[in-house]
Protein backbone atom coordinates (compact mmCIF):
# COMPACT_ATOMS: atom_id res chain seq x y z
CA UNK A 1 0.00 0.00 0.00
CA UNK A 2 0.76 3.78 -0.11
CA UNK A 3 3.04 4.99 2.20
CA UNK A 4 1.76 8.12 4.14
CA UNK A 5 3.77 10.88 2.38
CA UNK A 6 5.17 11.11 -1.18
CA UNK A 7 7.47 11.60 -2.78
CA UNK A 8 8.71 7.92 -1.31
CA UNK A 9 12.59 8.10 -1.39
CA UNK A 10 14.10 4.92 -1.24
CA UNK A 11 17.61 5.24 -0.77
CA UNK A 12 18.16 7.78 -3.58
CA UNK A 13 15.39 6.87 -5.78
CA UNK A 14 12.24 9.66 -6.08
CA UNK A 15 8.77 7.58 -6.73
CA UNK A 16 6.05 9.10 -7.47
CA UNK A 17 2.46 7.47 -8.00
CA UNK A 18 -0.77 8.45 -8.21
CA UNK A 19 -4.01 7.02 -9.26
CA UNK A 20 -7.52 7.93 -11.75
CA UNK A 21 -10.11 6.32 -13.14
CA UNK A 22 -11.30 7.19 -16.54
CA UNK A 23 -15.00 6.27 -17.78
CA UNK A 24 -13.26 4.30 -21.10
CA UNK A 25 -13.01 0.76 -22.19
CA UNK A 26 -8.48 -0.19 -20.91
CA UNK A 27 -7.53 -0.69 -24.79
CA UNK A 28 -8.95 2.76 -26.17
CA UNK A 29 -6.87 4.70 -23.32
CA UNK A 30 -3.59 2.32 -23.91
CA UNK A 31 -3.84 3.39 -27.52
CA UNK A 32 -4.86 6.93 -26.37
CA UNK A 33 -1.96 7.18 -24.32
CA UNK A 34 0.71 5.60 -27.44
CA UNK A 35 -0.89 8.70 -29.52
CA UNK A 36 2.39 10.90 -30.53
CA UNK A 37 0.46 13.88 -29.46
CA UNK A 38 -0.65 12.66 -25.95
CA UNK A 39 2.72 12.89 -23.78
CA UNK A 40 3.76 15.81 -25.00
CA UNK A 41 0.13 17.43 -23.96
CA UNK A 42 -0.12 15.66 -20.47
CA UNK A 43 3.37 16.27 -19.49
CA UNK A 44 3.69 19.89 -20.60
CA UNK A 45 3.42 21.23 -16.88
CA UNK A 46 6.56 19.40 -15.97
CA UNK A 47 8.70 18.60 -19.35
CA UNK A 48 8.70 19.29 -22.81
CA UNK A 49 8.09 15.52 -24.59
CA UNK A 50 9.35 15.36 -28.18
CA UNK A 51 8.60 11.90 -29.67
CA UNK A 52 11.22 10.35 -31.66
CA UNK A 53 9.87 7.31 -32.97
CA UNK A 54 7.15 4.78 -31.63
CA UNK A 55 9.05 3.87 -28.85
CA UNK A 56 11.24 6.64 -27.98
CA UNK A 57 10.45 10.34 -26.51
CA UNK A 58 12.92 13.33 -25.67
CA UNK A 59 12.29 14.26 -22.97
CA UNK A 60 13.78 18.13 -21.44
CA UNK A 61 12.99 19.77 -18.34
CA UNK A 62 13.89 22.96 -16.57
CA UNK A 63 15.34 22.98 -13.35
CA UNK A 64 15.79 26.20 -10.82
CA UNK A 65 18.78 28.12 -11.34
CA UNK A 66 18.24 28.33 -15.23
CA UNK A 67 19.63 24.35 -15.56
CA UNK A 68 18.12 22.33 -17.57
CA UNK A 69 17.60 18.66 -17.58
CA UNK A 70 17.03 16.12 -20.26
CA UNK A 71 16.81 12.29 -21.45
CA UNK A 72 15.21 10.11 -24.04
CA UNK A 73 13.10 7.21 -22.60
CA UNK A 74 12.22 3.76 -24.72
CA UNK A 75 8.64 2.10 -23.93
CA UNK A 76 10.11 -1.56 -22.81
CA UNK A 77 6.53 -3.31 -22.19
CA UNK A 78 3.55 -2.32 -23.43
CA UNK A 79 0.33 -4.94 -23.14
CA UNK A 80 -2.67 -3.51 -24.67
CA UNK A 81 -5.40 -2.79 -22.10
CA UNK A 82 -3.02 -3.60 -19.13
CA UNK A 83 0.74 -2.33 -18.96
CA UNK A 84 3.20 0.57 -20.52
CA UNK A 85 6.29 0.68 -19.11
CA UNK A 86 9.54 2.96 -20.22
CA UNK A 87 12.99 4.05 -19.18
CA UNK A 88 15.52 6.44 -19.91
CA UNK A 89 18.41 5.68 -21.84
CA UNK A 90 22.16 5.50 -21.31
CA UNK A 91 23.41 9.27 -20.50
CA UNK A 92 20.02 10.57 -19.34
CA UNK A 93 20.81 13.44 -16.79
CA UNK A 94 18.18 11.91 -14.14
CA UNK A 95 17.56 8.35 -15.27
CA UNK A 96 14.24 7.50 -14.89
CA UNK A 97 11.52 4.76 -14.93
CA UNK A 98 8.29 5.32 -15.66
CA UNK A 99 4.45 2.90 -15.71
CA UNK A 100 1.13 3.07 -16.68
CA UNK A 101 -0.93 0.40 -15.07
CA UNK A 102 -4.22 -0.02 -16.20
CA UNK A 103 -7.48 -2.53 -14.43
CA UNK A 104 -10.64 -2.60 -15.16
CA UNK A 105 -12.79 -0.73 -12.61
CA UNK A 106 -16.45 -2.05 -10.97
CA UNK A 107 -19.83 -0.75 -12.64
CA UNK A 108 -19.41 1.82 -14.93
CA UNK A 109 -16.61 3.70 -13.84
CA UNK A 110 -14.61 2.14 -16.86
CA UNK A 111 -10.88 1.72 -15.90
CA UNK A 112 -8.27 2.48 -12.81
CA UNK A 113 -4.90 4.13 -13.82
CA UNK A 114 -1.85 3.74 -11.69
CA UNK A 115 0.92 6.13 -12.68
CA UNK A 116 4.29 5.91 -11.44
CA UNK A 117 7.18 7.46 -12.18
CA UNK A 118 10.68 6.49 -10.78
CA UNK A 119 13.66 9.18 -10.49
CA UNK A 120 17.31 8.31 -9.61
CA UNK A 121 19.14 11.32 -9.04
CA UNK A 122 23.10 10.86 -10.12
CA UNK A 123 25.60 11.40 -7.44
CA UNK A 124 27.22 14.74 -6.33
CA UNK A 125 26.61 17.95 -6.45
CA UNK A 126 24.28 17.65 -9.64
CA UNK A 127 22.59 14.97 -7.58
CA UNK A 128 21.93 17.61 -5.28
CA UNK A 129 20.63 19.85 -7.22
CA UNK A 130 18.00 17.10 -8.56
CA UNK A 131 17.17 16.04 -5.16
CA UNK A 132 16.40 19.44 -3.88
CA UNK A 133 14.70 19.72 -7.03
CA UNK A 134 12.09 17.22 -6.37
CA UNK A 135 11.67 18.11 -3.01
CA UNK A 136 10.34 20.99 -4.52
CA UNK A 137 8.23 18.92 -7.17
CA UNK A 138 5.28 17.78 -5.04
CA UNK A 139 3.29 14.70 -6.23
CA UNK A 140 1.09 16.71 -8.36
CA UNK A 141 3.51 15.96 -11.28
CA UNK A 142 2.23 12.89 -11.99
CA UNK A 143 -1.55 13.98 -10.90
CA UNK A 144 -1.84 16.50 -13.06
CA UNK A 145 -0.78 14.41 -15.76
CA UNK A 146 -3.20 12.11 -15.06
CA UNK A 147 -5.94 14.18 -14.45
CA UNK A 148 -4.94 15.93 -18.41
CA UNK A 149 -5.01 12.77 -19.18
CA UNK A 150 -8.36 11.96 -18.16
CA UNK A 151 -9.84 14.75 -19.81
CA UNK A 152 -8.30 14.87 -22.79
CA UNK A 153 -10.01 10.77 -22.82
CA UNK A 154 -13.21 11.68 -22.00
CA UNK A 155 -13.83 14.71 -23.64
CA UNK A 156 -11.03 15.10 -25.83
CA UNK A 157 -9.53 18.78 -24.47
CA UNK A 158 -7.43 19.65 -21.28
CA UNK A 159 -9.29 22.65 -19.26
CA UNK A 160 -7.16 25.66 -19.59
CA UNK A 161 -7.31 29.49 -18.55
CA UNK A 162 -3.64 30.11 -20.58
CA UNK A 163 -4.98 33.05 -22.52
CA UNK A 164 -7.73 34.23 -20.32
CA UNK A 165 -7.74 37.65 -19.33
CA UNK A 166 -7.27 39.23 -16.08
CA UNK A 167 -6.27 42.95 -14.83
CA UNK A 168 -3.30 42.18 -13.54
CA UNK A 169 -1.44 45.24 -13.53
CA UNK A 170 1.55 44.21 -11.10
CA UNK A 171 2.86 42.16 -13.42
CA UNK A 172 2.14 44.28 -16.58
CA UNK A 173 0.20 41.97 -18.16
CA UNK A 174 -3.95 41.21 -18.83
CA UNK A 175 -3.84 37.45 -19.76
CA UNK A 176 -2.86 33.90 -18.18
CA UNK A 177 0.18 32.49 -19.07
CA UNK B 1 -13.18 45.19 -23.14
CA UNK B 2 -14.03 46.20 -20.01
CA UNK B 3 -14.44 43.83 -17.19
CA UNK B 4 -14.51 44.30 -12.70
CA UNK B 5 -11.46 43.09 -11.43
CA UNK B 6 -10.75 42.18 -7.54
CA UNK B 7 -7.38 43.60 -6.68
CA UNK B 8 -7.75 42.51 -3.19
CA UNK B 9 -9.29 42.40 -0.04
CA UNK B 10 -12.31 44.91 -0.60
CA UNK B 11 -10.83 46.44 -3.95
CA UNK B 12 -12.71 46.18 -6.92
CA UNK B 13 -12.40 48.33 -9.87
CA UNK B 14 -13.25 48.32 -13.61
CA UNK B 15 -9.94 47.63 -15.73
CA UNK B 16 -9.36 47.59 -19.39
CA UNK B 17 -8.65 43.77 -20.20
CA UNK B 18 -7.92 41.59 -23.24
CA UNK B 19 -11.28 40.33 -25.36
CA UNK B 20 -11.45 36.84 -24.24
CA UNK B 21 -10.47 34.23 -27.22
CA UNK B 22 -11.32 30.46 -27.49
CA UNK B 23 -9.08 28.40 -25.85
CA UNK B 24 -10.20 24.93 -26.56
CA UNK B 25 -12.75 23.45 -28.96
CA UNK B 26 -15.70 23.75 -27.19
CA UNK B 27 -15.83 26.68 -26.00
CA UNK B 28 -17.72 29.60 -26.98
CA UNK B 29 -17.65 33.55 -26.45
CA UNK B 30 -20.67 34.73 -24.48
CA UNK B 31 -21.04 38.63 -25.00
CA UNK B 32 -22.73 39.20 -21.63
CA UNK B 33 -25.98 41.00 -21.67
CA UNK B 34 -26.73 41.23 -17.66
CA UNK B 35 -24.76 39.64 -14.86
CA UNK B 36 -25.53 40.04 -11.28
CA UNK B 37 -24.29 40.00 -7.78
CA UNK B 38 -24.43 37.13 -5.85
CA UNK B 39 -23.81 36.74 -1.64
CA UNK B 40 -21.28 33.52 -2.31
CA UNK B 41 -19.35 36.56 -4.29
CA UNK B 42 -18.73 38.84 -0.82
CA UNK B 43 -16.51 35.98 0.45
CA UNK B 44 -14.31 36.29 -2.10
CA UNK B 45 -14.36 40.12 -2.25
CA UNK B 46 -13.50 39.80 1.56
CA UNK B 47 -11.17 37.76 1.33
CA UNK B 48 -12.47 34.62 3.04
CA UNK B 49 -11.75 32.61 0.02
CA UNK B 50 -8.31 31.44 -0.13
CA UNK B 51 -6.85 31.19 -3.67
CA UNK B 52 -7.88 34.66 -5.25
CA UNK B 53 -5.29 36.41 -7.61
CA UNK B 54 -4.84 40.06 -7.87
CA UNK B 55 -6.69 40.92 -10.97
CA UNK B 56 -9.08 37.95 -11.60
CA UNK B 57 -12.20 39.01 -13.30
CA UNK B 58 -15.33 38.91 -10.77
CA UNK B 59 -19.49 37.53 -11.79
CA UNK B 60 -20.58 34.02 -11.92
CA UNK B 61 -24.09 34.42 -12.49
CA UNK B 62 -24.65 35.70 -16.14
CA UNK B 63 -26.99 35.16 -19.47
CA UNK B 64 -26.18 36.67 -22.94
CA UNK B 65 -25.68 36.24 -26.55
CA UNK B 66 -23.14 33.63 -28.25
CA UNK B 67 -20.99 35.56 -30.62
CA UNK B 68 -18.15 32.63 -31.14
CA UNK B 69 -18.08 28.78 -31.00
CA UNK B 70 -15.21 26.39 -31.09
CA UNK B 71 -14.52 24.11 -33.65
CA UNK B 72 -16.46 20.88 -31.76
CA UNK B 73 -19.50 23.06 -30.50
CA UNK B 74 -22.29 21.08 -32.60
CA UNK B 75 -25.66 22.45 -30.77
CA UNK B 76 -24.82 26.01 -30.12
CA UNK B 77 -24.58 28.71 -32.37
CA UNK B 78 -23.80 32.59 -33.15
CA UNK B 79 -26.74 34.57 -31.99
CA UNK B 80 -28.60 32.40 -29.52
CA UNK B 81 -29.76 34.36 -26.33
CA UNK B 82 -28.40 31.88 -23.40
CA UNK B 83 -28.49 31.14 -19.83
CA UNK B 84 -25.26 29.72 -18.18
CA UNK B 85 -24.90 27.93 -15.07
CA UNK B 86 -22.25 29.29 -12.86
CA UNK B 87 -20.32 25.74 -11.85
CA UNK B 88 -18.90 24.28 -15.58
CA UNK B 89 -19.66 20.87 -16.45
CA UNK B 90 -18.42 18.95 -19.55
CA UNK B 91 -20.75 16.33 -19.71
CA UNK B 92 -18.90 13.54 -20.15
CA UNK B 93 -17.74 12.30 -16.91
CA UNK B 94 -19.10 10.11 -14.49
CA UNK B 95 -20.57 12.59 -11.89
CA UNK B 96 -21.72 14.61 -14.93
CA UNK B 97 -23.72 11.43 -16.54
CA UNK B 98 -25.11 10.93 -13.23
CA UNK B 99 -26.85 14.31 -12.71
CA UNK B 100 -24.08 15.94 -10.24
CA UNK B 101 -22.56 18.31 -12.61
CA UNK B 102 -21.15 20.74 -10.17
CA UNK B 103 -18.94 17.63 -8.95
CA UNK B 104 -17.51 17.24 -13.23
CA UNK B 105 -14.10 16.05 -13.08
CA UNK B 106 -13.18 17.73 -16.09
CA UNK B 107 -13.41 21.15 -15.53
CA UNK B 108 -11.12 22.54 -13.26
CA UNK B 109 -8.03 23.27 -14.65
CA UNK B 110 -5.97 23.56 -11.23
CA UNK B 111 -7.19 20.22 -9.67
CA UNK B 112 -4.28 20.14 -7.55
CA UNK B 113 -5.33 23.27 -5.64
CA UNK B 114 -9.12 22.16 -4.85
CA UNK B 115 -7.25 18.89 -4.02
CA UNK B 116 -5.69 20.17 -1.56
CA UNK B 117 -8.52 21.95 0.50
CA UNK B 118 -11.74 19.35 -0.38
CA UNK B 119 -9.49 15.89 -0.96
CA UNK B 120 -11.52 15.66 -4.04
CA UNK B 121 -12.18 19.24 -6.04
CA UNK B 122 -15.53 20.39 -7.35
CA UNK B 123 -15.53 20.96 -11.31
CA UNK B 124 -14.80 24.48 -12.06
CA UNK B 125 -16.84 27.53 -11.32
CA UNK B 126 -16.70 31.00 -12.83
CA UNK B 127 -14.78 33.86 -10.59
CA UNK B 128 -14.79 32.03 -7.65
CA UNK B 129 -10.90 31.58 -6.59
CA UNK B 130 -8.04 29.15 -8.08
CA UNK B 131 -9.34 26.39 -6.14
CA UNK B 132 -12.52 26.18 -7.86
CA UNK B 133 -11.03 26.85 -11.49
CA UNK B 134 -9.74 30.43 -11.50
CA UNK B 135 -12.19 31.07 -15.06
CA UNK B 136 -12.38 34.43 -15.38
CA UNK B 137 -15.78 35.92 -14.87
CA UNK B 138 -18.70 37.49 -16.42
CA UNK B 139 -18.64 40.95 -14.46
CA UNK B 140 -17.38 41.76 -18.68
CA UNK B 141 -18.39 42.43 -21.85
CA UNK B 142 -17.53 38.76 -23.07
CA UNK B 143 -16.92 35.69 -21.07
CA UNK B 144 -15.63 32.68 -22.23
CA UNK B 145 -17.45 29.67 -21.70
CA UNK B 146 -15.84 26.14 -21.99
CA UNK B 147 -18.31 22.83 -23.38
CA UNK B 148 -20.73 25.15 -24.79
CA UNK B 149 -23.39 22.50 -25.97
CA UNK B 150 -23.70 21.75 -22.76
CA UNK B 151 -23.63 24.44 -20.23
CA UNK B 152 -25.56 27.15 -22.81
CA UNK B 153 -29.23 27.00 -22.60
CA UNK B 154 -30.90 28.68 -25.33
CA UNK B 155 -33.78 31.13 -23.52
CA UNK B 156 -37.43 30.42 -25.13
CA UNK B 157 -38.97 33.68 -26.48
CA UNK B 158 -41.09 34.89 -24.03
CA UNK B 159 -38.61 34.78 -21.25
CA UNK B 160 -37.21 37.72 -20.42
CA UNK B 161 -33.52 38.70 -20.12
CA UNK B 162 -33.97 39.32 -16.10
CA UNK B 163 -35.63 36.45 -15.57
CA UNK B 164 -33.06 34.25 -17.38
CA UNK B 165 -30.47 35.56 -15.62
CA UNK B 166 -31.38 34.46 -12.10
CA UNK B 167 -31.59 30.47 -13.68
CA UNK B 168 -27.31 31.09 -14.04
CA UNK B 169 -27.57 30.05 -10.23
CA UNK B 170 -29.66 31.56 -7.72
CA UNK B 171 -33.01 29.63 -8.98
CA UNK B 172 -31.31 26.41 -9.76
CA UNK B 173 -29.28 26.89 -6.42
CA UNK B 174 -33.30 27.33 -4.44
CA UNK B 175 -35.05 24.28 -6.73
CA UNK B 176 -32.42 22.43 -5.29
CA UNK B 177 -32.67 22.80 -2.06
CA UNK B 178 -36.17 22.15 -1.98
CA UNK B 179 -35.89 19.15 -4.14
CA UNK B 180 -33.14 18.01 -1.38
CA UNK B 181 -36.29 18.19 0.40
CA UNK B 182 -38.25 15.34 -0.85
CA UNK B 183 -41.34 17.29 -0.31
CA UNK B 184 -44.79 15.88 0.18
CA UNK B 185 -48.56 16.97 0.75
CA UNK B 186 -48.68 19.02 4.31
CA UNK B 187 -45.12 19.54 4.56
CA UNK B 188 -44.05 22.33 6.41
CA UNK B 189 -40.61 24.23 5.01
CA UNK B 190 -38.48 26.58 6.05
CA UNK B 191 -36.01 28.25 4.75
CA UNK B 192 -33.52 30.48 6.57
CA UNK B 193 -32.18 33.40 4.44
CA UNK B 194 -34.77 35.78 2.21
CA UNK B 195 -31.99 36.86 -0.36
CA UNK B 196 -31.80 35.41 -3.90
CA UNK B 197 -31.71 31.73 -2.67
CA UNK B 198 -33.78 31.76 -0.46
CA UNK B 199 -36.38 33.35 -2.05
CA UNK B 200 -35.98 31.05 -5.01
CA UNK B 201 -36.05 27.79 -2.74
CA UNK B 202 -39.65 29.44 -1.51
CA UNK B 203 -41.18 29.47 -4.32
CA UNK B 204 -39.82 26.02 -5.19
CA UNK B 205 -41.15 24.32 -1.93
CA UNK B 206 -44.64 25.68 -3.14
CA UNK B 207 -44.35 24.45 -6.78
CA UNK B 208 -43.33 21.14 -5.08
CA UNK B 209 -46.56 20.69 -3.25
CA UNK B 210 -45.75 22.17 0.45
CA UNK B 211 -48.96 22.65 2.26
CA UNK B 212 -46.86 26.00 4.36
CA UNK B 213 -43.64 28.09 3.39
CA UNK B 214 -42.05 29.95 5.95
CA UNK B 215 -39.13 32.29 5.25
CA UNK B 216 -36.89 33.45 8.31
CA UNK B 217 -34.27 36.78 7.77
CA UNK B 218 -34.21 40.26 9.69
CA UNK B 219 -34.42 42.89 6.91
CA UNK B 220 -37.87 44.05 6.13
CA UNK B 221 -38.00 44.26 3.03
CA UNK B 222 -36.83 40.67 1.97
CA UNK B 223 -39.68 39.49 4.66
CA UNK B 224 -41.47 41.47 2.38
CA UNK B 225 -40.81 39.92 -0.63
CA UNK B 226 -41.05 36.32 1.24
CA UNK B 227 -44.43 36.98 1.97
CA UNK B 228 -45.33 38.99 -1.67
CA UNK B 229 -43.58 37.05 -4.14
CA UNK B 230 -42.81 33.46 -2.68
CA UNK B 231 -46.10 33.64 -0.15
CA UNK B 232 -44.58 32.46 2.66
CA UNK B 233 -45.19 33.23 6.24
CA UNK B 234 -42.72 35.91 7.14
CA UNK B 235 -40.30 35.45 10.32
CA UNK B 236 -38.02 38.37 11.59
CA UNK B 237 -35.55 36.45 13.80
CA UNK B 238 -34.66 39.94 15.58
CA UNK B 239 -38.41 39.95 16.67
CA UNK B 240 -39.71 36.43 16.89
CA UNK B 241 -38.43 33.49 18.93
CA UNK B 242 -37.98 31.61 16.16
CA UNK B 243 -38.14 28.06 17.88
CA UNK B 244 -41.40 28.63 19.42
CA UNK B 245 -42.85 30.61 16.00
CA UNK B 246 -42.35 27.19 14.41
CA UNK B 247 -43.65 24.65 17.22
CA UNK B 248 -46.69 27.11 16.75
CA UNK B 249 -46.68 26.59 13.13
CA UNK B 250 -46.24 22.86 12.78
CA UNK B 251 -48.66 21.83 15.79
CA UNK B 252 -45.48 21.23 17.93
CA UNK B 253 -44.04 19.08 15.76
CA UNK B 254 -41.64 21.52 13.89
CA UNK B 255 -41.08 21.66 10.42
CA UNK B 256 -40.67 18.68 8.16
CA UNK B 257 -37.56 20.19 6.28
CA UNK B 258 -35.57 23.05 6.74
CA UNK B 259 -33.31 24.76 4.23
CA UNK B 260 -30.43 27.04 5.30
CA UNK B 261 -30.15 29.84 2.40
CA UNK B 262 -27.55 32.19 4.59
CA UNK B 263 -24.26 30.22 5.15
CA UNK B 264 -21.36 31.49 7.10
CA UNK B 265 -22.84 34.97 7.09
CA UNK B 266 -25.49 33.66 9.67
CA UNK B 267 -25.66 35.88 12.95
CA UNK B 268 -26.45 34.63 15.67
CA UNK B 269 -27.15 36.90 18.68
CA UNK B 270 -25.32 37.72 22.22
CA UNK B 271 -21.89 35.73 23.04
CA UNK B 272 -22.03 33.51 20.42
CA UNK B 273 -22.21 35.99 18.07
CA UNK B 274 -19.44 37.71 19.30
CA UNK B 275 -17.53 34.47 19.42
CA UNK B 276 -17.95 33.25 15.87
CA UNK B 277 -17.09 36.74 14.20
CA UNK B 278 -13.69 36.71 16.00
CA UNK B 279 -12.82 33.78 15.01
CA UNK B 280 -13.92 34.81 11.30
CA UNK B 281 -11.95 37.24 11.01
CA UNK B 282 -8.55 35.86 12.84
CA UNK B 283 -9.26 33.15 10.47
CA UNK B 284 -9.58 30.34 12.95
CA UNK B 285 -13.07 29.14 11.70
CA UNK B 286 -14.50 30.85 8.56
CA UNK B 287 -17.66 30.08 9.40
CA UNK B 288 -20.15 31.17 11.53
CA UNK B 289 -23.64 28.85 11.19
CA UNK B 290 -25.53 30.06 13.85
CA UNK B 291 -28.92 29.48 10.87
CA UNK B 292 -27.81 25.35 10.29
CA UNK B 293 -27.72 25.54 14.32
CA UNK B 294 -31.14 26.75 14.55
CA UNK B 295 -32.65 24.81 11.91
CA UNK B 296 -31.49 21.23 13.13
CA UNK B 297 -32.46 22.22 16.74
CA UNK B 298 -35.98 23.00 15.03
CA UNK B 299 -36.52 20.60 12.53
CA UNK B 300 -38.96 17.42 13.37
CA UNK B 301 -37.12 14.06 13.76
CA UNK B 302 -36.64 12.29 10.87
CA UNK B 303 -36.77 15.72 8.99
CA UNK B 304 -34.65 17.15 6.06
CA UNK B 305 -32.22 19.71 6.25
CA UNK B 306 -31.18 21.08 2.93
CA UNK B 307 -27.36 23.10 2.85
CA UNK B 308 -27.21 25.55 0.34
CA UNK B 309 -25.37 28.38 1.92
CA UNK B 310 -21.40 28.68 1.52
CA UNK B 311 -19.25 27.20 4.53
CA UNK B 312 -15.70 26.95 5.36
CA UNK B 313 -14.09 24.05 7.13
CA UNK B 314 -15.92 24.09 10.01
CA UNK B 315 -14.67 23.12 13.32
CA UNK B 316 -17.64 22.22 15.39
CA UNK B 317 -20.83 20.95 14.18
CA UNK B 318 -24.11 19.74 16.78
CA UNK B 319 -23.27 16.19 15.13
CA UNK B 320 -25.65 14.80 17.95
CA UNK B 321 -28.78 16.56 16.88
CA UNK B 322 -28.58 14.62 13.47
CA UNK B 323 -27.94 11.17 14.72
CA UNK B 324 -30.54 11.68 17.64
CA UNK B 325 -33.29 12.73 15.03
CA UNK B 326 -33.00 10.92 13.19
CA UNK B 327 -32.19 13.69 9.93
CA UNK B 328 -31.25 13.84 6.47
CA UNK B 329 -28.53 16.37 5.60
CA UNK B 330 -28.55 16.80 1.81
CA UNK B 331 -26.05 19.58 0.01
CA UNK B 332 -24.34 20.43 -3.13
CA UNK B 333 -23.17 23.25 -5.21
CA UNK B 334 -25.44 24.09 -7.21
CA UNK B 335 -26.21 21.31 -10.46
CA UNK B 336 -28.26 23.57 -12.56
CA UNK B 337 -27.16 21.55 -15.21
CA UNK B 338 -29.82 18.89 -13.99
CA UNK B 339 -32.57 21.07 -13.64
CA UNK B 340 -31.88 23.94 -16.15
CA UNK B 341 -34.57 22.69 -18.79
CA UNK B 342 -37.36 22.18 -15.90
CA UNK B 343 -36.69 25.41 -14.88
CA UNK B 344 -37.18 27.81 -18.08
CA UNK B 345 -40.16 25.81 -18.36
CA UNK B 346 -41.79 27.10 -15.02
CA UNK B 347 -40.15 30.51 -15.85
CA UNK B 348 -42.76 30.55 -19.26
CA UNK B 349 -45.58 29.20 -17.67
CA UNK B 350 -44.79 31.92 -14.91
CA UNK B 351 -44.72 28.80 -12.35
CA UNK B 352 -41.32 30.62 -10.86
CA UNK B 353 -40.54 34.50 -11.21
CA UNK B 354 -37.52 35.56 -10.44
CA UNK B 355 -37.60 38.76 -12.03
CA UNK B 356 -38.20 40.79 -9.04
CA UNK B 357 -35.11 40.26 -7.42
CA UNK B 358 -33.38 42.42 -9.67
CA UNK B 359 -34.07 45.40 -7.43
CA UNK B 360 -30.63 47.62 -8.62
CA UNK B 361 -29.85 47.64 -12.42
CA UNK B 362 -26.09 49.65 -12.70
CA UNK B 363 -23.89 49.63 -15.90
CA UNK B 364 -20.76 47.53 -15.81
CA UNK B 365 -18.91 51.10 -14.74
CA UNK B 366 -20.73 51.52 -12.03
CA UNK B 367 -20.39 47.80 -10.87
CA UNK B 368 -17.88 48.70 -7.63
CA UNK B 369 -21.20 50.94 -6.41
CA UNK B 370 -23.45 48.46 -6.98
CA UNK B 371 -21.46 45.61 -4.88
CA UNK B 372 -21.38 48.69 -2.14
CA UNK B 373 -25.09 48.59 -2.17
CA UNK B 374 -25.10 44.65 -2.49
CA UNK B 375 -23.03 44.17 0.49
CA UNK B 376 -24.64 46.83 2.73
CA UNK B 377 -28.35 45.83 1.64
CA UNK B 378 -28.51 49.65 1.35
CA UNK B 379 -32.07 50.88 -0.27
CA UNK B 380 -33.32 47.36 0.22
CA UNK B 381 -30.91 46.12 -2.77
CA UNK B 382 -31.68 42.21 -2.96
CA UNK B 383 -29.66 41.74 -6.26
CA UNK B 384 -27.74 44.14 -8.05
CA UNK B 385 -27.43 43.35 -11.80
CA UNK B 386 -24.85 45.09 -14.07
CA UNK B 387 -25.67 45.54 -17.97
CA UNK B 388 -22.43 45.94 -19.32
Amino acid sequence: MAKKSQPESAGEVVTLRRWITVGLPATDLFALWLEPNTLPRIMSHFATVTPVNKSDALWQIDGPLGKHYSWESRIVEAQPGEIIAWQSLEGADIPNQGELLLRPAPGEWGTELALTLRFTPPGGALGKKVTTFFDLLPKEIVSKALHRFKSLAETGEIPTLDGQPAGRHAERQDKEK
Amino acid sequence: MRALCWNGVNDLSVETVADPGLLNPHDAIIRVILTTTCGSDLHVIDGLIPSMREGDILGHEFMGEVVEVGSAVKHIRRGDRVVVPSFISCGSCWYCQHQLPSCCDNTNPQWEKGETVLGHPTGGIYAYSHAFGGYAGSHAEYVRVPFADNDCFVIPEGVTDEQALFLSDAVPTGYMGADFCNIHPGDTVVVWGCGGVGLMAQQSAWLMGAHQVIGIDRYPERLAMARDYAGSIALDYTQVDINEALLELTGGRGPDSCIDAVGMEARGEGLSQVYDKTKQLLHLETDVGAALRQALYACRKGGNIAILGVYGVMDKFPLGLMINKSLTIRTAQQHGQRYMHRLLEHVAKNELNPAFMATHRFSLEDAPRGYEMFKHKEDGCVRAIFAP
